[in-house]
């Protein structure tokens, strides 16, 4: 096979090589370089507008970008992003968003059964089954039947965990996944999250939750302005930020908890 | 088959004639339906149940029989009630009135209930009588907030008088009607009707659409 | 007049059945992140709609079937067909819209958790996007699918003996216009009745636990 197809097992998991963004002419992300080794997991921190989310959603290529790559497990986005390769590549990196965005109309299983029935093309039984098996560990098996509409947000966002798990991704992508809930409910998802950072799945999470990136994050990167501002190990960050703007960030979040 | 636009030329006056018969209708149901339709909303909203009831019934009423059958029906009872013919000119403008004002009362049914309680609370706070928060408070503001339904309704009228076509009256489409049975052109002459009603509303939409895109600025 | 009814219900459900399937299709292509769809569909929208039904009536009735050629203006029923068709391809254009405002009420972040687990566009679509729209559309499409038949009264101009036709012609025959009239209206008023009682039971069904009824 190729080169890339070798190299993989000493290839980092994701790759995000001089990526620059813009909307029209509004400039979002300034040559982002980033690389997450398989099993960890990397926070992603920064004021509001800083390109954050922005950057997540291109290393599924959710959103286009001009210039630079994002390598996924071998596999360029750029490449992948005007054929069908990208419907593979998608199905092998599962997200969480800030505002769950469950299917309304379809019930807590038939949420996450969709895709593996659809893309997959799992027979429905079994993935009920496997369906049931990700709504126990996310530990609401008595949702099952229930529509979005009828469950809290904290129930609906371990919900779109096990939709993203379902489809046995390689990746998790995290967007926020606590910012729209009330504060007792986000002990719950952040619970679930950390036991997936310690099973060793690979992850990628935008978050405000300082005490989650301390107890489970491998390295945290910290954005400001569409630029890579810091990058680099958990307790350093915190203990000593070299940059004025992490220090104002820190000081900001550390009162806030 | 040769295409004769010429046959339009020829009859300019009869089409200039029949265009001025259907603005004069388009701008009489305006200016009849709008003030009734105001009212009707009035009505609506009205915590009187011997105003609600019957302005609710009236409107249910004629939103769901077509436009035609309101034409005619005003057509043969119209003279009933006067006791002499008015002709067919008179009779559209009474039907579009009394229709087109039932679709204009719920736009502006909506635009009363976008109003806030607060709004109107705080206009009675500082006197204000219930006329003078009407006029002053409510429709400001409401109308404000409908004009691009309220167009958009305008140009369904402009569409909608075409349907004087039916009790006989001179207006666009009878007037290529007319010359269609003298000429036998029906391709030029419907292409030519089809065409001055799109170039009209078109316009009338781009307007809307203006406005709409202003509104979505100044929120 | 019972034929009369039965003719205005033929009419306005075969020319539904058109409308809901051209609409669809049209305001789909509208949503389309491919321009030259959007073109087509801006296009049908804008000429349908902007065309008063009584002049595009009389464009099948009278102007084209002399394009065609005269075996066509010798058919037994072709106001009937020139009805159903224009009335069809009209509605198709309020159709659309509606489709189109429907489809455009489903939030990004839907799409892009179904792209997110690899559903590809027409998966997309068929299993996330259709069906959240489709409830969202139900009560307007209720009132453009009232408004066929209102609209079916103007098959009448090119010679079709709806309700309404049956009604004038009872008028020429009798000179009992206003109660020949008055008596379509009650038609009219039954069939209206009956659709939104039917469209109600519909809108009920699909109802999505938890969501709050618009």
């Amino acid at each position: 096979m190729n080169k890339q197809d070798t190299a993989k097992g000493s290839e980092p998991m994701v790759q995000i090589k001089n990526l620059s963004k813009w909307y029209g002419d509004f400039q979002v992300l300034y040559n982002i370089n980033v690389q997450i080794n398989e099993g960890d997991c990397v926070v992603i921190c920064g004021p509001s507008g800083s390109g954050k989310s922005t950057l997540l959603r291109c290393v599924n290529g959710l959103e286009d970008f001009r210039e630079g790559d994002v390598i996924v497990e071998g596999v360029s986005v750029k490449e992948v992003s005007h054929n069908r390769g990208i419907y593979k590549l998608r199905s092998k990196i599962g997200m969480v968003f800030q505002h769950f965005e469950l299917y309304p109309h379809l019930t807590a299983l038939q949420n996450i059964t969709l895709a593996p029935r659809k893309v997959s093309k799992v027979p429905g039984q079994e993935t009920e089954k496997i369906a049931m098996e990700l709504l126990e560990r996310v530990g609401i098996p008595e949702q099952a039947r229930k529509h979005p509409g009828e469950m809290s947000g904290g129930q609906q966002q371990r919900v779109a965990i096990a939709r993203a798990l379902a489809m046995k991704p390689d990746i998790l992508l995290f967007d926020e996944p606590t910012s729209a809930l009330d504060p007792e409910m986000i002990r719950d998802v952040l619970e679930v999250m950390v036991n997936l950072a310690k099973e060793g799945i690979t992850m990628l999470v935008v978050t405000h939750e300082m005490g989650f990136a301390r107890a489970v994050a491998d390295g945290i990167i910290f954005m400001d302005e569409g630029k890579i501002v810091e990058q680099g190990d958990v307790e350093s960050f915190f203990k000593n930020p070299a940059s004025e703007r992490a220090k104002d960030f820190v000081d900001r979040v550390l009162v806030h908890i | 088959m040769a295409f004769d636009w010429d046959v339009i030329w020829r009859n300019k006056y009869l089409f200039l004639g029949g265009l001025s018969v259907t603005l004069k209708l388009f701008v009489l149901a305006l200016a009849g339906g709008l003030p009734l339709g105001i009212i009707l909303g009035l009505g609506s909203l009205s915590s009187r149940r011997w105003l609600y009831y019957p302005t609710r019934a009236y409107v249910n009423f004629i939103r769901n029989i077509p436009l035609i059958l309101v034409v005619f029906w005003v057509y043969f009872s119209l003279p009933l009630i006067s006791g002499r013919s008015l002709g067919p000119f008179t009779s559209a403008v009474v039907a579009f009135v009394i229709f087109e004002a039932t679709y204009f009362c719920e736009i502006i049914r909506a635009g009363f209930q976008s109003v806030s309680k607060g709004q109107i609370q705080s206009a009675y706070s500082t006197g204000l009588t219930y006329f003078q928060m009407v006029r002053y408070v409510l429709i400001p503001i409401a109308i404000r907030r409908v004009i691009p339904s309220l167009l958009t309704q305008g140009i369904v009228i402009l569409q909608d008088t075409s349907l004087a076509y039916v009790i006989g009256l001179r207006e666009f489409v009878r007037t290529a009607a007319i010359v269609d049975s003298r000429e036998v052109r029906p391709l030029e002459l419907y292409s030519f009707v089809a065409i001055v009603f799109l170039v009209l509303c078109l316009v009338g939409s781009l307007v809307v659409r203006r406005l709409e895109a202003r509104d979505r600025q100044r929120v | 007049m019972l034929r009369g009814i039965l003719l205005t219900l033929q009419i306005g459900i075969i020319s539904w059945i058109i409308a809901l399937f051209a609409g669809i299709l049209i305001g789909t292509f509208r949503t389309f992140p491919w321009r030259p769809l959007r073109v087509v569909g801006t296009a049908y929208v804008e000429i349908f709609r902007n065309i008063p039904l009584l002049v595009q009536l009389f464009f099948w009735y009278y102007a084209i079937p002399p394009l065609v050629g005269q075996w066509l203006n010798r058919m037994h029923n072709l106001g009937y067909y020139c009805a159903i068709f224009g009335l069809g391809i009209y509605t198709a254009s309020r159709v659309a819209e509606h489709v189109r405002s429907g489809l455009n009420t489903v939030p990004t972040g839907q799409r892009f958790a179904g792209l997110s687990t690899g559903l590809s566009q027409l998966q997309l679509y068929r299993h996330v996007i259709i069906p959240y729209a489709i409830r969202v559309m139900i009560p307007p499409l209720t009132t453009e699918f009232l408004t066929v038949f209102k609209n079916s009264a103007l098959a009448m101009t090119i010679g079709v003996l709806e309700l309404t036709g049956m009604a004038d012609r009872i008028n020429a025959r009798t000179w009992h216009g206003l109660e020949s009239t008055t008596g379509a209206i009650a038609g009219y008023l039954i069939i209206g009745l009956s659709i939104i009682t039917l469209m109600s039971l519909v809108e009920s069904k699909l109802r999505i636990p938890g969501l709050i009824k618009r």
